[in-house]
């Protein structure tokens, strides 16, 4: 996947330009506009990573469209594929792609596949308390730190700072790990990517929400936990990741994201009901047509999250018919 | 004599003891055990309540006051400018303290290593990447509260913290002199009057337009479900829409022209802001909400600036997915629910009780139903929300969606979430409070009244509903105080069946049927726990975590306050005319 990204951002092939802060939209994506006779509710039912995006989607929608009326959950990617399912959503935004087991639910159903879109990426930061020194962690080392039998090849279990070399005062504290709960498709990431499908340690504190991951290791000194890099706050800093042990370690940053050096970058999905080969009604697809634009992609950034090169985006639009 | 003494000895050993014990049972028979622990309880209980009242309200109210600006300038040359937040002490670790000057190496020494440091609320979120940042004491070299400089509130990206550069009038610059610069104020006036135009003709007068058109696709539907699409009907429904399609379309164009022209008239009117670095920033006026010169500004000015963000807290929608702005649906959305679940349980409960109390046959049955409702009042709140869901929305919303809204489907109209299905699940969660209390009430009524009617000649129905119940009313109303009071503050069970994050239509408008119980709503306890927990920024979003607590208690102390006045009312009425 991380290819797929780094490819798609070669295509797109503008974003050398990045700078540290000040993140921009592809220049190319297209411009939203308005069109007339679309009104009507939408539900929206998933990802709680993309919770806070949606509701800036729904507002900047609910602009152009003022008797358009959208409603949004979100608990969690979980709730996503069984809602889509059965009709009471027309959105699934997930944090992660939808497994087999929901595909195939989704598929005896309606006959065909759901569609995903790529609304925005997501550097999966791993945040430590702000006084935390750690300089760097591997995969394998956060493997260890979070997973009960160590799929990616660690030595020995990691239970404290000392172990994955801090030095001084919080060396001999054990590390107190935050995580999200199973619905969470961001769960499900850092599981299947970070910890090859390991399972988690009991002692992981499991929260409901990004937000709450976040809150956690703000108030822990000794803390590690993951959540997406949207959720930043100056009481937590995000910890350099690298792929293998001796490997370069990298910030969460947009940069580091587009190249494909941050090992778990991943895209944020919208799930969509879509009959392949047909264009999605009014209603959905100005929708669609919305997040996948300039406007959209400026909330993606507004979230703290990083917008998609303007390939992704056709390539998606082509998906569901819109171009 | 030495028997004497002796026994002197002995009584002069047993005399305070015993004096002792008698004045032990003296207390305890008076009881002084127990009423001294029964007061500490109720002191203990008090305290929590005021603390809690205490935290939350001085959080709460300071939120909304103007706090100064601060400069500082870092030894290593960064600048920061913000409101400061909080400050704390912390334990900077050895490598980064020994890069310190010989100075404070022996200040953190002293200080057994401690150093204070302060959090910042930056602003210019679209600029820096970050809103807040922590500044330790010995990267001080400078702090400044320039009286120039501005908090912006702006009604995108959250506040700006700089100054205004210049602004343009209708594409011509202007040079800005203050913010009380006449100029200035006018042309943010008709800015944010336009703003408001644009909002207006784009709700009302556009929302009626795409209202019709998906009103005459929703009508055509219909027929085709009916007829099929081969009919007469539809095709003459279908040439029908067409040319009513046409005419809509040609009133939408008129419209957004309209709106077009607005929006360019505003475009024109920009001002360019400027942070501490100097790094640029341009805005429309109309996403100027306010500014104000933080650090020089009179007491009268202050309280200006605090009420008026009272004012848009409470009368504004939210923006910046909740963040800011106001909190206006959810105050609404929490009144118009309640209030319908007080319309359901009422009488529900009180015709309830009424059966089980004076008509039923006291026996093993109604003692069971007795049972049963006491515990459903102990059923965690989440199952009646998972019930809710299940049946009300699903089997029962469905099945109205397929009877009268199959045009609509897929997308649900009854077979969701709704206002309907939230207070009718809180209905079902409260009833037994207002079952039990009623009960009580009923049995409370004196046996010799209910005898003294029945003796004049007035049937069991008249009997109940002259003499009884409106002496039970007072007791009836503490139980619907206490369901409605339960209700308010319940969330739990409401994420599943029907609020929602943010809502853009009120529950009641001014569209034909004008109640809307389908439609979902938003809720100032989800409120609380969204600002609270699923923001982007937590920090930013704890302040406004305590002024909506202070609301909805406040919303549940006025609500209950005027149902306490109703009873005292009925109890003053009845207590006249006894005898």
């Amino acid at each position: 996947m991380l290819k797929k990204l780094a490819g798609a951002v070669a295509a797109a092939g503008a974003f050398a330009a990045f700078g540290a802060y000040a993140l921009d939209v592809d220049a190319s994506l297209s411009e939203y506009k308005k069109q007339a006779g679309v009104s009507g509710s939408l539900n929206s039912v998933g990802s709680d990573t993309l919770n806070n995006v949606m509701a800036l989607w729904q507002e900047g929608f609910g602009k152009e469209y003022p008797s358009v009326s959208i409603s949004i959950e979100g608990k969690g990617s979980g709730t996503a594929p069984p809602a889509l399912i059965s009709g009471t959503s027309q959105f699934g935004p997930m944090s992660r792609t939808m497994s087999a087991g929901e595909i195939d639910d989704f598929e005896k159903k309606y006959g065909y596949k759901p569609t995903a879109l790529r609304v925005a990426v997501d550097a999966l930061a791993v945040y430590v308390n702000k006084d935390n020194p750690v300089k760097c962690l591997s995969l394998v080392q956060l493997d260890a730190i979070f997973s009960k039998n160590r799929k990616r090849g660690g030595k020995a279990d990691v239970i404290t700072w000392g172990q994955v070399g801090v030095t001084g005062e919080l060396a001999s504290k054990p590390i107190s790990m935050y995580g999200r709960n199973s619905a969470s498709g961001t769960y499900g990431y850092f599981k299947e990517v970070a910890m090859e499908g390991g399972d988690y340690k009991d002692s992981v504190k499991e929260q409901p929400g990004s937000s709450a991951v976040v809150q956690g290791i703000a108030s822990d000194k000794g803390a590690i936990g993951y959540s997406g890099v949207g959720f930043k706050t100056a009481d937590v800093r995000f910890v350099p990741v690298s792929a293998r042990d001796d490997g370069k370690c990298f910030e969460p940053s947009s940069d580091n994201a587009y190249a494909g050096d941050y090992p778990i970058t991943r895209f944020l999905y919208v799930y969509v009901n879509a009959k392949p080969g047909s264009k999605l009604e009014p209603l959905r697809g100005e929708f669609v047509k919305y997040l996948l634009s300039k406007q959209g992609q400026q909330a993606v950034i507004k979230d703290g999250f990083f917008p998609i090169p303007s390939a992704v985006a056709s390539q998606d639009l082509k998906l569901v018919g819109l171009q | 004599m030495s028997a004497m003494t002796e026994t002197l000895e002995a009584s002069a050993e047993t005399v305070p003891m015993s004096r002792a014990r008698a004045r032990r049972t003296d207390m305890r028979s008076r009881g002084e055990p127990a009423l001294w622990s029964l007061g500490g309880a109720l002191a203990i209980g008090i305290l929590m309540i005021l603390g809690f009242l205490v935290l939350v309200l001085s959080n709460g109210i300071a939120t909304f006051v103007p706090k100064p600006l601060r400069v500082v300038t870092q030894t290593d040359g960064k600048v920061t400018a913000g409101e400061p937040f909080r400050s704390e002490v912390f334990k900077p670790v050895p490598q980064d303290v020994a890069q310190l000057s010989p100075e404070w190496q022996e200040k953190i020494k002293a200080a057994n290593g401690y150093v204070d440091r302060t959090l910042y609320r930056l602003g210019n979120f679209d600029i820096y990447g970050e809103d807040f940042r922590w500044v330790p004491e010995f990267l001080v070299a400078k702090v400044e509260q320039p009286k120039n400089l501005l908090f912006i509130e702006r009604s995108e990206w959250g506040p700006f913290i700089g100054t205004v550069k210049t602004f343009k009038v209708d594409g011509v610059d202007q040079a800005f002199s203050g913010l009380d610069d006449a100029k200035f104020t006018q042309v943010h006036e008709q800015s944010r009057e336009r703003a408001q135009a644009i909002r207006k003709v784009e709700r009302s007068d556009i929302g009626k337009v795409n209202r019709a058109l998906d009103d005459g696709r929703l009508a055509l539907r219909k027929i085709e479900l009916k007829d099929g699409k081969d009919s007469a009907a539809y095709r003459a429904a279908d040439t029908r829409f067409a040319a009513q399609n046409v005419e809509l379309q040609r009133q939408y164009q008129a419209l957004t022209e309209q709106v077009q022209k607005l929006r360019e008239a505003n475009a024109k009117n920009t001002l360019t802001l400027v942070e501490v670095g100097g790094r640029e920033k341009t805005i429309d006026f109309s996403g100027l909400v306010r500014a104000y010169a933080a650090n020089d500004l009179s007491l009268g000015q202050k309280i200006g600036v605090y009420f008026s963000r009272w004012a848009e807290f409470l009368v504004d929608e939210p923006r910046e997915a909740n963040t800011e702005g106001g909190v206006f649906p959810a105050i609404f959305g929490t009144a118009a629910m309640t209030l319908l679940m007080v319309l359901v349980v009422a009488p529900f409960g009180v015709i309830t009780a009424l059966y089980l109390r004076e008509y039923a046959q006291q026996g093993r049955l109604v003692s069971f139903v007795r049972i049963s409702v006491n515990n459903l009042a102990g059923v965690p709140s989440i199952v009646y929300g998972v019930f809710g869901l299940g049946f009300f929305a699903y089997v029962v919303g469905g099945s109205i969606d397929s009877v009268f809204f199959p045009e609509r489907l897929p997308n649900p109209t009854f077979g969701t979430g709704g206002l309907l299905w939230s207070a009718l699940t809180l209905a079902l969660l409260t009833v037994p409070v207002v079952i039990v209390a009623t009960e009580e009430a009923l049995a409370a009524v004196p046996r010799s009244m209910r005898e003294g009617s029945l003796a004049c000649g007035a049937s069991k129905w008249q009997t109940i509903k002259y003499i009884v119940l409106p002496r039970a009313m007072p007791g009836v109303m503490t139980g619907i105080i206490l369901a409605m009071a339960r209700g308010a503050g319940e969330v739990a069970p409401l994420m599943l069946v029907g609020v929602v994050k943010l809502a853009p239509q009120l529950p009641v408008d001014g569209t034909f049927p004008f109640v809307h119980l389908e439609r979902s709503f938003m809720h100032l306890g989800f409120h609380i726990f969204d600002v609270g927990f699923q923001s982007r920024n937590a920090e930013a979003g704890k302040p406004m975590v305590f002024v909506t607590t202070v609301l909805l208690i406040a919303l549940v102390a006025i609500v209950n306050a005027t149902a306490i006045v109703v009873r005292s009312r009925l109890k003053k009425r009845f207590a006249g005319s006894q005898f």
